[in-house]
């Protein structure tokens, strides 16, 4: 590519995806069968929101006909402070990741100045909406942040078509969101802790592992555990596979000793 | 009826190169030189918001003297150029110089055949690594283009300031000490800058995929004092 100039009327501002558009950088649309399919997105993500930030738990299976991978990462930073998750096609999920990542990242060297966590959340509602309402290669994500002007935890969900709606309390994408859901809505409170925060992801995860054959949960025999991820004032930062680990067994040995029987209280 | 002279083409280009030098003149200097574990970059700018200096990519930076909009709308160019390249490609493919040349035939092309050539004089520089190297990248409102291994002026008084720093500078060392040297080159036995009045950017190394700084007022005034 040449040196992209602009005319004052012409130029797309501090938008990659608008600039990528004029400059048909990436993102060819319209393909046949647009809008089919649009329950298909084996994946369960959580994001739960806890007094100081935000907590989320993904699993890491890719499922087609049959698993095509077991270490999929479904959580990625999307800058210092926000991370997004995808659900949905694989290939127009992990475009859609990098696309966001790139985009806040120019935002900031274009202007000099840093999106708002609501800004980003808005930015990618039309690429959303773009892409699902043009391919049958649909991509479900998940926004979760740090919003260091108001110093809360925030969570955005969208809809098929690209609405962002910000969620207060917690929120799931994929197939297994059903399961993962109910041991939420049982389990969330406003005062959460991370800690707190953290072992209800795990263990709604769990539950969507447990029912839903398209999400993986914990597997012992490889190692392999769901991604967990904490973003607060500090920033977005991974909790280790080990740890994840130890607190996977923890829930694991607990329904093994009742039978597989979760039990009255949350367990 | 409109009547068109002859102008030899010596004269044109002398023409065209008096203007823009003039439009250079009329700004400050901006100095860039490498230290022992980077590259910092030196404006005078009373302005806190209209910057010369910018991030470009991972290793990339811009600086630009001369008209602002001209020079703003080249740096816009090449995040855009950087961004997308590495989306294309990979993060490790985005290189200076081939942004370098692009600027400069952007640069020849608009001195000859534009209505008017840009008033301004640009540099990109980039932190080496195992991929490529540390350079300077200088290029002039013309299109010539000159790559520096240790530092660069731009801007209208840049001979002066380029003597005066040379003088400082025997081989890479701190960056305070590179900063104190930087703003004597640029201020000259005469004036002292004050910190608010200056910009400086830095690319360092510091474990992360970025490496562009923007010091502030309180940092730079540290450096100085030190």
């Amino acid at each position: 590519m040449g040196l992209p100039l602009f005319s004052a009327t012409q130029d797309p501002g501090p938008s990659f995806y608008q600039f990528s558009q004029a400059a048909g950088v990436a993102f060819p649309v319209d393909v046949a069968g647009a809008g089919e399919g649009l329950s298909a997105h084996a994946t369960t993500v959580i994001a739960v929101r806890f007094v100081g930030g935000v907590v989320m738990v993904g699993d890491r299976q890719a499922t087609g006909s049959y698993i095509a991978s077991r270490d999929v990462r479904k959580i990625e930073a999307a800058d210092q402070y926000t991370a997004i998750a995808i659900s949905g096609t694989a290939a127009r999920g992990m475009e859609f990741i990098r696309m966001a990542q790139l985009s806040f990242e120019h935002y900031e060297k274009m202007t000099n100045s840093t999106l708002s966590l609501e800004g980003k959340a808005n930015y990618l509602s039309p690429i959303i909406q773009r892409n699902n309402l043009t391919s049958p290669l649909i991509v479900i994500p998940l926004l979760a942040g740090w919003d260091s002007s108001h110093q809360m935890g925030r969570i955005f969900e969208y809809d098929g078509a690209g609405g962002a709606y910000e969620r207060h309390d917690f929120a799931t994408i994929g197939s297994g969101s059903p399961f993962a859901e109910s041991a939420l809505r049982l389990g969330f409170r406003a005062d959460l802790d991370m800690e707190a925060a953290l072992e209800l992801g795990a263990l709604a995860l769990y539950e969507a592992g447990d029912n839903d054959p398209s999400t993986g949960g914990p597997d012992f025999v490889r190692g392999l555990f769901p991604m967990m991820v904490v973003i607060d004032a500090g920033g977005y930062r991974e909790i280790t596979n080990d740890e994840v680990g130890e607190r996977f067994r923890a829930i694991s040995e607990r329904r093994t000793s009742t039978g597989g029987v979760p039990g009255g209280t949350l367990r | 009826m409109s009547n068109f002279f002859y102008v030899a083409p010596e004269q044109l280009i002398k023409d065209r190169a008096t203007f823009a030098q003039k439009g250079i003149a009329r700004g400050r200097s901006i100095l860039a030189s490498v230290y022992d574990v980077g590259v910092v970059m030196v404006a005078e700018n009373t302005s806190a918001s209209l910057n010369k200096i910018s991030e470009v990519y991972d290793r990339i930076a811009f600086a630009g003297v001369g008209k602002y909009n001209e020079f703003d709308r080249l740096r816009e160019a090449g995040i855009r150029w950087a961004d997308s390249t590495g989306f294309t490609y990979s993060r490790d493919d985005v290189d200076a110089r081939a942004l370098a040349n692009y600027y400069a035939q952007h640069l020849g092309d608009m001195f000859s055949e534009g209505p008017k050539p840009l008033e301004v004089e640009i540099l990109v520089a980039q932190l080496g690594n195992k991929f490529h190297q540390t350079k300077l990248y200088q290029i002039a409102y013309e299109g010539t283009i000159s790559d520096e291994a240790h530092f660069a002026v731009l801007g209208g008084d840049a001979e002066a300031v380029k003597a005066r720093y040379a003088a400082l500078f025997s081989e890479p060392t701190s960056l305070d000490v590179t900063l104190r040297h930087a703003v004597s080159a640029l201020g000259g036995p005469e004036r002292s800058i004050p910190a608010n009045e200056l910009e400086v950017g830095v690319l360092e190394d510091r474990g992360a995929r970025r490496t562009f700084v923007r010091l502030h007022v309180g940092a730079i005034s540290e450096m100085l004092g030190a």
